[in-house]
């Protein structure tokens, strides 16, 4: 009994890791076909030069809203036969905004948000290192000045 | 080499969807700059912001070596013309992917690294994730991104690269 729900656990697990990758390369894929993944992408669209990037982020929100819709009205539970809570995120309008505007000077620097950063990593070894040696280093000195900083 | 890219009505949809497929299939919020926070917690717990119960974040890391998977495929199947593009080379002129440029996405990656922890989130876990959610929490960071990446496009990348 022990032995097999052990190996149950530990089969949920695994498939759970894998579940993650292949989101992650899912992700993957469509970004760099997408080409958002490229600073040219990111500079036109700052530049307002095409429509492509503005559509891509609105249909991706507009999508992801009404499966949220979809989920709450169907009342769609998740594997696990759990209902889906949301969380929200904690309205600090100071550090959203400041941290925000920091976020996006970066972003229009690099050309690379969170994700395209990784894929970045993979794609070019020496820069993408560069950019997560950055990101890791601006995540510790945030750690530092956490306190001191407006919320 | 010119490549057109995925159309946005085809990948846009398809990025939203990850949203309710990590909700149904994981039980997780789409995010991605949670993992910086985790990748620093297996290190040191110092800073106490580092000090957390980090396991609820781990899904985010198995998701970014997805991510630099996908990279290494690109890398290896040489398919990475997009970098390269010359229709938008010709707007900007810039050999951007190039060492030379080393400081850029060292200090660029630290703002994004700063700015997406003190904000609490990125273009996922705000811009897709918390829109979808109408957090206004987000509508107001996504608000930030833009008012960043403004102020860089026009006054800082025209300087730095002389365009």
């Amino acid at each position: 009994m022990l032995i097999q729900y052990y190996s149950l656990t530990k089969m949920k697990k695994i498939t759970n890791i894998i579940i993650s990758i292949s989101l992650g390369a899912f992700l993957g894929f469509i970004l760099t076909e997408s080409q958002a993944i490229s600073w040219y992408r990111i500079q036109e669209m700052f530049h307002f030069q095409s429509f492509h990037m503005f559509g891509l982020l609105g249909s991706a929100v507009v999508t992801g809203a009404l499966s949220l819709i979809i989920i709450k009205k169907l009342k769609i539970k998740s594997v696990n036969n759990s209902p889906i809570k949301l969380k929200d995120k904690p309205l600090t309008w100071k550090a959203n905004l400041f941290g925000g505007i920091l976020f996006g000077l970066g972003w229009g620097l690099t050309g690379a948000c969170s994700a395209p950063l990784f894929i970045l990593v993979g794609l070019s070894w020496k820069l993408g290192l560069l950019l997560l040696l950055g990101v890791l280093s601006g995540t510790f000195f945030y750690a530092l000045l956490k306190d001191k900083l407006p919320h | 080499m010119n490549k057109e890219p995925l159309a946005w009505y085809i990948a846009g949809p398809l990025i939203g969807l990850i949203v309710p497929l990590l909700l149904i299939l994981r039980e997780k919020q789409f995010g991605v700059s949670s993992s910086y926070r985790y990748l620093i917690s297996l290190i040191t717990k110092k800073p106490s912001y580092f000090s957390y119960d980090n396991k609820a974040d781990s899904w985010q890391i198995q998701f970014a070596l997805g991510l630099i998977g996908v990279g290494l495929y690109y890398f290896f199947t040489n398919d990475s013309d997009f970098f390269f593009n010359e229709d938008l080379k010709n707007n900007f002129p810039v050999d951007f992917y190039s060492l030379e440029n080393w400081f850029i996405f060292l200090g660029g990656g630290f703002l994004v690294g700063f700015g997406a922890r003190y904000s609490n989130g990125c273009t996922a876990g705000h811009c897709i994730m918390g829109m979808s959610q109408l957090s206004p929490a987000s509508f107001i960071a996504t608000i930030g991104f833009f008012i960043g990446g403004l102020i860089v496009a026009h006054f800082v990348n025209p300087i730095l690269f002389s365009y």
